[in-house]
């Protein structure tokens, strides 16, 4: 492979208000390769990208393309260049045939000022071919599958002669086939010269495409790594980074002999998202769930709290079988659920502090049996002070607050409810130190209270240091039980490397 | 807290500016002409009169439907039927007076139904009809617009088969009270609308349905992980809109003591939405005021009175309704709003008064 | 997937014949057949089938048809106009006013109220763009300012008397036959007039704009998603504009024609027209959440729309109002059509291949 750097970025640094969101990273990319971009949630990567393309604009440092300094200013300058970005979602438009959408805007037309269909759907065709896709281009493209979608993208970006290829989490909704389908036209386009940057969570797929790989973590560069001279487990330790931030300590939560079965998880799964999840679940125990994301720990959350609705499998809640078909069935059983994206299904932004401790409570009581605004004040005030949040009233709008306090309005309205079965996905992501410490101390008291909890967490070292289980979860599956107390963090990074290395036992 | 006197959230309160808007109009009338001010007491009818009574008198129809689609908008939906429901309820009521008109030809004070039946049924026929729309879109999930589009065109229609394409005249003195009798020396209209504005905010402030109706309007998702039907409180909005419809209804067919299926309610959705989102609720949903809907309804009423009384064709009064909805969405307009300065990430804060906030 | 054909077989004819995207236009063409069949069938004997009754379907509703065109690309863009009567009306205003109390010459009337639709609709083009504000809305605005400035202008109706607007409304193609080796007009006579050329040439415009133009595919991309239109790089601000300015011009011409058929300016002319032109486009297959729809669809939904009056008009004893009714319902049974083709697709997404 001949070494032609056509891209090299040095010491870039991007202040957003608060955060150092990049910290003289340096990235490099060489004609022909494909080249992995990896990193948590947070990590700096898709900022690292925006930068590239001109979405966000460096305060230090400086992008060499083909040799030459450029500074771009907007997409449409970066696409110019010949740098072309795909992204998860497919930004094309459904309505349009196949054809239409790798060229609408730039048809080519006939004379007297006619597009000239049949010109259009004859390079479509082609174009197509190359990447060894056999489809009718005349058909609306919502008649295809995400995968073939995500390759009509592809093509696309790939048309306007582009030089450099930036893949964004393209395979996130693809299955197996349509993964491998990608990778031959990524392979196929490397030969023509192209540069890849591909970004993604599975793993299996760096080690199965990428040349080599770049790590971030929390806006700084970790290393760079040819893909053949780094082990899977070497690279999970990368990622995820030790968290030495906290040090508080912690007491694991004591489960008393002979504690009932508080929920049974039996083969639970929705087809094509997440299957044949089984887990139980004991009164005052926590259970964690680890594995990169993707890996079907927010899908199992959702379904256990009816927010989608499982096909197959079934659930028991204290020894008896229930029916959780939406989330009101599952606040009747005395659950309660803080979801991941707390923006999108957490605080309800333009109502106050007050309303949103209250909300829960009040759907469980009904809409006819108000609580009076002194009982609303009275409950939030005495969460607001348990959980030590910073407002300085109880009216205060909830958009207002920063996140960590977000989220403790949202656990304050769970709590309020008195569950008897607590799911937190991610409650401590994007928040600071103090407060994450807050929100573990807190968990475990719950824990010592007698309620069960279920907590995600992409970070080994809180999961290792809370549970009394660890459930690990790997490609929309369930890859294994650990205990809590004797594991090691490299006993997780094994399972979630390896897979099925461990025998499934509870 | 609550209690304490806190200028900066009143000066951000929704409300505030919509009132200093109407304070600003009758300023301006005050200075022009100071006569537009007199009450008299006329002792024959037992009633106030005076062009500040004829305002609140006048905005009554659409006040009362605003009230509905307040809750409608709050839920980030539109109602374009109530102005067709209007005319319906209005044939209905005299459908029922009147019958097919064989027994009494001429009109008089009588009625054929008594007169509990013919509000009822009236009632009635738009709960149903409201429920309907409350079905297509909660249950079906429709886009509200299109939803309420089919009865907007149908409505109409079905008013005219029920009067059988007939228009009736009624001098029932106890259909005329609705809108020409008077309590406590006020017209009968606004005795309702006050009514029905005690009712609404007790439904929706000192029920959790208020607190329900703004969750669902913000954020959908979260309110349904937090364990809310969505689906049930968008239905009840719908039924009750098309029920204070029938209200705005018969008290227009009282007015003009007929039903009139092709005028009646004409272009009353399109008021009522604005009186509504003047009031201060966003049409993308979220936080609604019942009381700036009122006060909505009566800048709108205010300024048609006002240009009226100078001899400005009632038509014309249009052009400067149309004034009033552009300054209101260009205040509340995002990138007007942004530019205004400092304002938070959230997409979803709304409305011109926080401008100023 | 794993087909490794070099020939790339097209979908077949009846594939593409049975596109669900089509099946809007085919339904209503369908049901326009049905009542057509059912109207032969009743009142056949009574001169239902003649080519007569069926150009007069043209010439009652041709001005609603001019503006159901430009709807038809606004609603496609997921937008909505609710301005098109009332400027419409405004325009009958311009002519009646400026002809009768001015005395101006009828067409200048035309091109000042041309300037003033398109510039009006492009201002609400970018208000609803770069301002973000709800089309309902905004065009909500419109529609109060245009029928305001009507009433400003006249609160009467005003006839108009113009020898060359007289000529233009009369000008008349007469519907010949061959006897005899001699062209006579057909019995009963029958004609097409100025407004049913103008309603079949907007037709033929707004095709050749919305297939064969960029600016046409740019439409369906918007209404299809506008998020992607953006990221594609499409001149999204351009087209939406351009839109509400081309039905700005429909709205005019709309005015023209209705004029060209009353012979006079009312200020409440065409009041709820605009619900009438939206639930033609509806009826003729346009989504009203955008990215479907077309011309051929607007033309039938135009002559389903119109079919039920004269249907009622046949029938003698059945009253008008059965047709908002007969509206009503077709347009629940449309949308009811609508709702199950999209939800189809979404379903038949899923087993694909």
């Amino acid at each position: 492979m001949p070494d032609k750097r056509i891209l090299e970025m040095k010491g870039i640094e991007i202040q957003f208000p608060g955060v150092k969101a990049l910290d003289k990273v340096d990235f490099d990319l060489i004609a022909g390769e494909v080249h992995a971009l990896l990193g948590e949630n947070g990590a700096g990567k898709s900022t690292l990208i925006k930068c590239l393309t001109g979405v966000h604009h460096m305060d230090k440092g400086q992008i060499l393309y083909d040799g030459k300094e450029i500074t771009p200013t907007s997409p449409q300058a970066a696409i110019a260049m010949g740098i072309s970005t795909v992204f998860q979602e497919i930004n094309l438009c459904q309505n349009l045939t196949v054809a239409e959408n790798i060229f609408v805007g730039r048809q080519p037309m006939k004379r007297g000022k006619r597009i000239d269909w049949k010109a259009i759907n004859r390079r479509a065709e082609e174009l197509l071919l190359r990447f060894n896709i056999h489809i009718d281009v005349t058909r609306p493209l919502d008649y295809y599958s995400t995968g073939i979608q995500q390759m009509v993208s592809i093509a696309r970006a790939v048309d306007v002669r582009a030089k450099i290829l930036i893949l964004d989490e393209p395979t996130s909704s693809l299955d197996e086939k349509e993964v491998e389908r990608l990778f031959d036209v990524m392979r196929d386009l490397k030969k023509t010269g192209m540069g890849i940057i591909f970004i993604t969570h599975f793993l299996d797929q760096v080690f199965a495409i990428s040349d080599r790989m770049t790590v971030l973590r929390n806006g700084h560069l970790v290393g760079n790594f040819l893909t053949d001279q780094i082990s899977k487990i070497e690279l999970v330790r990368q990622m995820i980074g030790k968290d030495m931030d906290v040090i508080f300590a912690l007491k694991r939560p004591t489960v008393a002999e002979g504690a009932p079965e508080t929920l049974k998880v039996e083969n639970l799964g929705i087809a094509g998202r997440v299957e044949n999840v089984s887990f139980s679940l004991r009164k005052g125990e926590l259970i964690g769930f680890a594995g990169l994301l993707g890996s079907g720990r927010t899908e199992t959350a959702e379904m256990v709290f009816g927010v989608t609705r499982a096909d197959h499998g079934a659930i028991e809640i204290n020894e008896k079988p229930a029916r959780i078909r939406i989330p009101v069935d599952a606040i009747q059983h005395k659950m309660a659920f803080c979801p991941e994206d707390r923006k999108r299904d957490g605080i309800i932004g333009d109502l106050s502090v007050r309303e949103n401790i209250a909300l829960v409570v009040q759907s469980r009581r009904g809409a006819l049996k108000p609580m009076s605004p002194k009982e609303q004040l009275d409950l939030a005030d005495k969460y607001i002070t348990m959980l030590g949040i910073a407002t300085p009233d109880a009216d205060k709008k909830v958009g207002e607050l920063s996140g960590g306090n977000q989220q403790k309005v949202i656990l304050a309205r769970w709590m309020a409810t008195q569950p008897e079965i607590l799911i937190l996905d991610e409650p401590t992501r994007g928040i600071d130190v103090g407060a994450k410490a807050e929100i573990q101390r807190l968990m475990l008291e719950l824990c010592g209270q007698g309620v069960s909890v279920l907590f995600i967490s992409s970070e080994l070292d809180e999961i290792l240091r809370c549970s009394n289980r660890v459930i690990v979860m790997r490609d929309r599956c369930k890859a294994g039980e650990l205990p809590g107390e004797t594991s090691r963090q490299e006993d997780i990074l094994q399972v979630i490397a390896e897979g099925s290395s461990l025998e499934e036992d509870a | 807290m609550k209690t304490k006197f806190d200028f900066s959230r009143i000066m951000k309160s929704k409300i505030t500016w919509a009132v200093i808007a109407e304070l600003m109009i009758l300023l301006v009338c005050l200075i022009i002409r100071p006569e537009f001010f007199q009450i008299s007491y006329q002792e024959s009818t037992g009633m106030l009169y005076g062009s500040l009574i004829d305002i609140l008198n006048r905005s009554s129809e659409i006040t009362i439907i605003a009230l509905g689609m307040t809750l409608v908008i709050a839920l980030a939906g539109t109602d374009l039927s109530v102005g067709a429901l209007v005319a319906l309820s209005g044939a209905m009521a005299l459908k029922l007076m009147r019958w097919d008109m064989s027994e009494f030809p001429t009109a008089g004070d009588y009625s054929i139904t008594p007169m509990f039946w013919v509000i009822l049924v009236a009632l009635g026929i738009c709960a149903l009809f409201g429920s309907f729309n409350g079905l297509m879109i909660a249950r079906f999930g429709m886009q509200p617009i299109i939803a309420t589009l089919v009865l907007m065109v149908a409505g109409r229609g079905v008013a005219q088969i029920i009067t059988n394409g007939r228009q009736m005249t009624t001098n029932f003195a106890a259909f005329k009270f609705i809108s020409q009798g008077s309590v406590l020396f006020l017209p009968m209209p606004i005795i309702i609308t006050v009514v029905i504005f005690i009712l609404m905010s007790l439904l929706t402030r000192k029920t959790a349905f208020g607190m329900f109706v703004e969750s669902v309007g913000i954020n959908p998702n979260a309110s349904r992980v937090s364990g809310l039907r969505s689906s049930l409180i968008i239905f009840t909005a719908y039924l009750i809109t098309g029920l204070l419809s029938g209200v705005s209804g018969l008290i227009y067919a009282s007015r003009i003591g007929q039903n009139d299926s092709n005028n009646a309610g004409i272009n009353y959705e399109l008021d009522a939405i604005l009186a509504v989102v003047i009031g201060g609720t966003s049409m993308s949903g979220g936080k609604f005021s019942l009381t700036g809907t009122v006060i909505g309804s009566i800048i709108i009423r205010t300024i048609i009175t006002f240009v009226y009384y100078f001899g400005v064709a009632a038509e014309a009064t249009m052009v400067f309704r149309a004034l009033i909805v552009v300054v209101v969405i260009v205040l509340q307009s995002e990138p007007v709003r942004e530019f205004m300065g400092k304002r938070r990430t959230m997409r979803k804060v709304a409305m011109g008064g926080e401008l100023h906030g | 997937m794993a087909d490794k054909r070099i020939r790339i077989k097209r979908q077949s004819l009846t594939n593409r014949i049975f596109n669900p995207k089509h099946v809007m236009v085919y339904a209503t063409i369908g049901v326009f057949l049905l009542i057509y069949l059912f109207g032969a069938l009743m009142y056949g004997d009574k001169g239902f089938t003649t080519i007569r009754t069926f150009l007069n379907m043209f010439i009652d509703n041709a001005y609603f048809g001019i503006s159901a065109v430009g709807m038809t690309m606004v609603l496609i863009t997921g937008g909505i106009d609710l301005s098109v009567a009332a400027v419409a009306s405004l325009t009958g205003m311009f002519i009646a006013y400026g002809n009768s109390v001015l005395g101006m010459d009828p067409f200048l009337c035309i091109a000042i109220a041309m300037v003033v639709g398109v510039g009006l609709g492009a201002l609400m083009g970018a208000m609803i763009h770069y301002l973000n504000v709800p089309p309902f809305i905004t065009t909500l605005a419109g529609m109060f300012l245009a029928r305001g400035a009507c009433s400003l202008i006249s609160r009467e109706s005003i006839a108009i008397n113009n020898a060359a607007f007289d000529a233009l409304a009369g000008w008349k193609i007469y519907i010949m036959k061959l006897v005899d080796g001699e062209w006579v007009k057909v019995k009963p006579i029958a004609f097409v007039n100025f407004n049913v050329m103008l309603f079949l040439a907007m037709i033929l415009i707004g095709a050749y704009l919305l297939k064969s133009t960029r600016l046409g595919r740019n439409v369906y991309a918007i209404g299809g998603n506008e998020q992607s239109a953006k990221l594609m790089f499409l001149p999204v601000a351009k087209t939406k504009i351009f839109v509400y300015a081309f039905n700005g011009f429909c709205s005019v011409l709309m005015g023209v024609s209705y004029a060209l058929y009353v012979k006079s300016g009312w200020n409440l002319a065409l009041q709820g027209g605009e619900l009438e032109v939206i639930a033609s486009a509806v009826i003729g297959g346009t989504l009203l959440t955008g990215g479907v729809g077309n011309m051929l669809g607007t033309l039938f939904g135009v002559m389903l729309k119109s079919i039920i009056p004269a249907l009622i008009t046949f029938a003698g004893n059945l009253l008008s109002w059965w047709g908002k009714i007969a509206t009503g319902l077709l347009l629940l049974l449309f949308i009811g059509i609508q709702r199950i083709v999209v939800t189809y697709s979404a379903r038949r997404k899923g087993s694909c291949r």
